[in-house]
């Protein structure tokens, strides 16, 4: 069982860089996922893994192979495309075994693959047509198939679920998930979908300009992310931010000021904190809850309410002029233009410092 | 600032191309896949354009002779009354033709834009004439025109007129090759604008439908301003292919009478292969060769200017 | 508001229908020329020489056709017209779509400086180049060959630039795709990409059929050997001396038959005949 190596891979067209000097390494039979905004570089760093774009330095290993210079195809990846680029003239079992004829397969070997994986894909009845005779949703399964019976030591799925409809999204993620507890093999998706990242991979590698912000299970990049960058892009509604001041705490944490005035007591350990010029909070909606004026940290005024059923989305705006998410019960009767205290819960309190790094609460394993 | 990052790696990936996955192989291989073409190419395209501007510097004739004569042809021409003739009556030509054939094409493109078997039919009937080559097209014509028995000639002594000599006629020759040459070409222009007129967006005809506007309403302000980057289109691609007028004046009145109906084109044959004179009928192949490509210039500015028009 | 709609209806219904009449009366000014060439072919000499109003009463005799099938050059001049025309067209389909993958797909030294040149021969009339190509086949003895007729149509760039297009519009995913699947570059050319480009192929074999049935002027000066006219020239060739006429019957019983096989084509292939033509002009 392989695992996959990036090792210090540069990417450049032109004078431009596309991808800085990346270095990865994702273990056997692990689901990864490439996560970040469309030109982040994750398409590229996928399409390089694959043989389709040079390396123009660095190193990328498939197990013990060095792969970076061999050809696309003898490399025992297989990708499933955006588009799906399924072969048009060709039936669903000619583009199955397209790939099994080119490297000479007995045509008993590769029917019994293309067999097995369209049974397991539930296209069997589909493989006598032609792409254009059927669904969009099921073509997305052939390009699957495709990919299962070159048996590969690696999937490279390149955003395979932006094409699809939002009910369909949902079930082939699941379908996706499953796959890859049947076959014996890593894998790569790329997408700009948090939802479809957090729910998929094992860890997520967070793109942004060229460059890996951070490589972390969901839950990591969830609550503890790396840089103002991953926090803001990870989570909805995204994080709120403020500038503070920040003063001792209790324990040895520090405390943060707002522009308002309101203190905000974290569980961000001190010692721990660099120097540097300036600190921003961040502090996601769920750790700021709606509560009678004066019971809060600060208070503001309701300007938009969105009901979301289970919780209830506030955007209040504090008396200095800035405007914070806050999360209510799905029944608040909060309405616009109420007056409303916010308290914030210190725990889920992050500082960003100059550079852009994130600090985090103490885990509660290893707190004093 | 990652939609600049996001052009850039656009831009990037669109100059690397998934040829650049392989660039293991040798790149100079990959020209051997347009080699072949670029060799006939060259040969019998490149090579006599500019072999040509070559000759047209000389007097020559088909036996080798040749003598550099600089820029005589092409005085020579400006004062030939045959040759400023023939480029007359080539204009002369695409003024008969290339208005009617787009006029006439619209007006059966707008009568038959319609699914009916009917309109289906006569979209074929229209178009069947141009299937024919250009000596069939003549042939058919000529007994038409013939002042002796021709089917024109029938129809005026039915009513009791003296038949008409058309092709022998001066001032009727080239109007009777115009006729035949828009009765042969008018399936193209025709197409065209039936296509077109499928490119008109239906909600723009239900929104006049909704503004009360009638039939001629309709036509005038929504139908015509939608296709008249076609319009353009057609003209263009007309005068470039009317300006190639030569099978049907050499079959039918072989230029006469007295050059009435000899086109630029007839005269480049007749100087080249009948009188051997190859430095000179070159020269004016080159004066032809300046008149399209001013012609396809026009169509290529026409064809990119989207929306403009 | 309703009287005004239904007097529009009416209106429009009695508009269509002038416009229709119109329409059928210029179809059958279209067709008279080619009824009247039928109809005198149908005819004797002896009798089209005392009036050709014959045409519309009987008698009518198939000699004409009888004498065509028994002695005439026109089966030769079918046969080499069918020659050029289909060794050209695959030609032309050969040529271009190798060029066309190449320049849309490969990289070599100069592509897009070459492209360009090449897109500049679009604008290069054939009568700018004929005399000096003329000169050319004499000095390579190819006048009166098959490859003489149909070697200049292969140099034309316009099914290049074609088929160079719709390789372009084909995503590049579907090569990628090949290339994951072991395939190597000329398979992905062969296999994969060719049989997409069909509609493309359609149009152009189609285009290039036509052009090359049709052409006149080099298979005139070229092909000069009796028994290397194309059905084209043939064709011309009797109509030269109309005046003294082999007969005006069997002159329109010859044009009949050569008008007849392309016009069959038309009406069978009558939709993907007028796709390509217009296709290829706009």
């Amino acid at each position: 069982m392989p695992g996959i190596e990036l090792k210090n891979v540069t990417k450049t067209f032109g004078s431009v860089t596309v991808i800085d000097n990346v270095s990865l390494s994702i273990r056997p039979r692990e689901f990864m996922v490439f996560l970040g905004p469309s030109g982040c570089g994750k398409s590229t760093l996928l399409r390089m893994i694959a043989g389709l774009e040079s390396v123009d330095a660095g190193e990328i290993w498939i197990g013990d192979r060095r792969v970076d210079q061999l050809a696309p195809g003898e490399r025992r990846v297989a990708m499933v495309f955006q588009h799906y680029a399924l072969y048009p003239h060709m039936t669903v079992r000619e583009n199955m075994s397209f790939g099994l004829r080119n490297v000479k397969l007995p045509e008993a070997e590769i029917d019994k693959r293309v067999d097995a994986a369209a049974k397991m894909l539930e296209i069997a009845h589909l493989l006598e047509r032609k792409p254009g005779q059927i669904s969009g949703g099921q073509r997305q399964r052939v390009a699957i198939g495709r990919a299962i019976v070159k048996e590969p030591q690696l999937f490279l799925f390149d955003e395979p679920l932006s094409n699809l409809d939002a009910a369909l999204r949902v079930r082939t993620r699941l379908e996706i998930a499953q796959l890859h507890q049947r076959v014996e093999a890593a894998m790569i998706f790329v997408t700009h979908d948090q939802v479809e990242a957090m729910t998929l991979a094992h860890r997520i590698v967070v793109m942004n300009n060229r460059k890996i912000e951070q490589i972390g299970t969901p839950m990591e990049i969830y609550s503890r992310p790396a840089t103002t960058f991953v926090a803001s892009f990870v989570g909805t509604p995204a994080m709120n931010f403020s500038p503070v001041e920040l003063s001792d705490g209790p324990n040895g944490f520090v405390s943060a000021r707002l522009p308002d005035g309101a203190i905000v007591a974290t569980r961000i350990d001190k010692a721990s904190l660099p120097e540097s010029r300036s600190f921003k909070l961040g502090i996601r909606a769920e750790s700021l809850d709606i509560c009678p004026v004066g019971q809060g940290q600060t208070a503001g005024v309701a300007q938009f309410v969105e009901r979301l059923g289970d919780r209830t989305l506030v955007y209040v705006r504090l008396s200095d002029g800035t405007t914070v998410v806050a999360e209510d019960a799905g029944n608040s009767r909060v309405a616009i233009n109420d007056k409303v205290g916010v308290k914030f819960d210190g725990g889920g309190a992050h500082l960003f410092d100059d550079q852009e790094r994130g600090h985090h609460a103490v885990l509660e394993g290893n707190s004093t | 600032m990652s939609a600049a990052a996001g052009q850039l790696s656009d831009l990037g990936r669109a100059r690397a191309q998934p040829a650049r996955a392989g660039a293991q192989q040798s790149r100079w291989s990959h020209l051997l896949y347009v080699a072949p073409f670029l060799f006939l190419y060259v040969t019998l395209l490149v090579y006599p354009l500019f072999a040509g501007f070559w000759l047209s510097l000389h007097k020559a004739d088909f036996f080798g002779g040749s003598r550099f004569v600089g820029f005589e042809n092409f005085v020579r021409l400006s004062n030939d009354k045959v040759f400023i003739g023939a480029v007359g009556n080539t204009f002369y030509f695409i003024l008969l033709t290339v208005p009617a054939l787009a006029i006439i094409g619209l007006g059966l493109a707008l009568a038959l834009n319609r699914t009916t078997p009917t309109a289906a039919f006569l979209r074929g009937v229209f178009f069947s004439s141009s299937v024919l080559s250009v000596t069939i097209v003549t042939l058919l014509w000529k007994v038409v025109f013939a002042p002796d028995g021709g089917f024109l000639a029938n129809l005026f002594e039915a009513f009791g007129k003296q038949p008409v000599a058309f092709l022998s006629n001066a001032d009727l020759a080239l109007p009777a090759i115009a006729i035949t040459t828009i009765w042969w070409c008018i399936g193209l222009p025709m197409m065209l604008f039936l296509a077109a007129l499928q490119q008109v967006p239906r909600e723009l005809y239900e929104a006049a439908a909704l503004d009360n506007a009638g039939r001629w309403k309709t036509l005038w302000s929504v139908t015509l301003p939608s296709i008249r980057r076609t319009f353009a289109l057609v003209i263009i691609i007309e005068v470039v292919l009317q300006f190639q007028l030569f099978g049907q004046a050499y079959l039918m009145t072989q230029g006469g009478p007295n050059n009435a109906s000899r086109p630029l084109v007839l005269f480049i044959f007749e100087v080249g292969f009948t009188r051997w004179d190859v430095g000179y009928a070159v020269a004016a192949g080159q004066i032809l060769f300046g008149l399209i490509a001013i012609a396809a210039m026009a169509q290529y500015f026409v064809a990119r200017r989207k929306e403009a028009f | 508001m309703t009287t005004q709609l239904s007097s529009g209806a009416v209106g429009r219904g009695l508009g269509d229908r002038v416009i229709l009449a119109a329409t059928i009366a210029l179809a059958i000014v279209m067709v008279l020329p080619m009824l009247w060439a039928v109809g005198l072919s149908l005819k004797t000499n002896a009798e089209l020489l005392v009036d050709t109003n014959s045409v519309l009463k009987a008698p009518w005799t198939l000699r004409n056709y009888y004498d065509i099938l028994i002695g005439s050059g026109v089966f030769r001049w079918l046969l080499n017209s069918i020659i050029v025309s289909v060794g050209m067209s695959l030609g032309v389909l050969a040529l271009s779509s190798l060029a066309g993958y190449g320049f849309a797909r490969l990289e070599f030294p100069g592509r897009n400086v070459i492209f360009v040149l090449v897109l500049f021969g679009l604008a290069i009339p054939e009568q700018a180049v004929i005399l000096v190509r003329h000169q050319l086949f004499s000095d390579l003895n190819l006048h009166n060959t098959y490859a003489g007729l149909m070697l200049p149509g292969m140099s034309a760039p316009f099914g290049v630039f074609l088929m160079t297009q719709y390789f372009k519009a084909i995503p590049t995913e579907v090569d990628e795709a090949a290339m994951l699947d072991n395939a190597s570059r000329f398979k992905i050319f062969w296999r994969v990409l060719l049989p997409m480009t069909l509609p493309a192929q359609a149009t152009l074999g189609i285009f290039t059929f036509l052009h090359a049935w049709n052409d006149y002027w080099w298979p005139l000066v070229s092909g000069t050997n009796e028994q290397m006219y194309t059905l084209t020239v043939g064709i011309a060739s009797t109509q030269m001396n109309f005046a003294e006429s082999a007969g005006l019957g069997y002159l329109m019983a010859q044009a009949v038959f050569a008008g007849l096989p392309i016009l069959i084509v038309y009406m069978f292939f009558q939709k993907y005949i007028v796709r390509a033509v217009s296709g290829a002009a706009a």
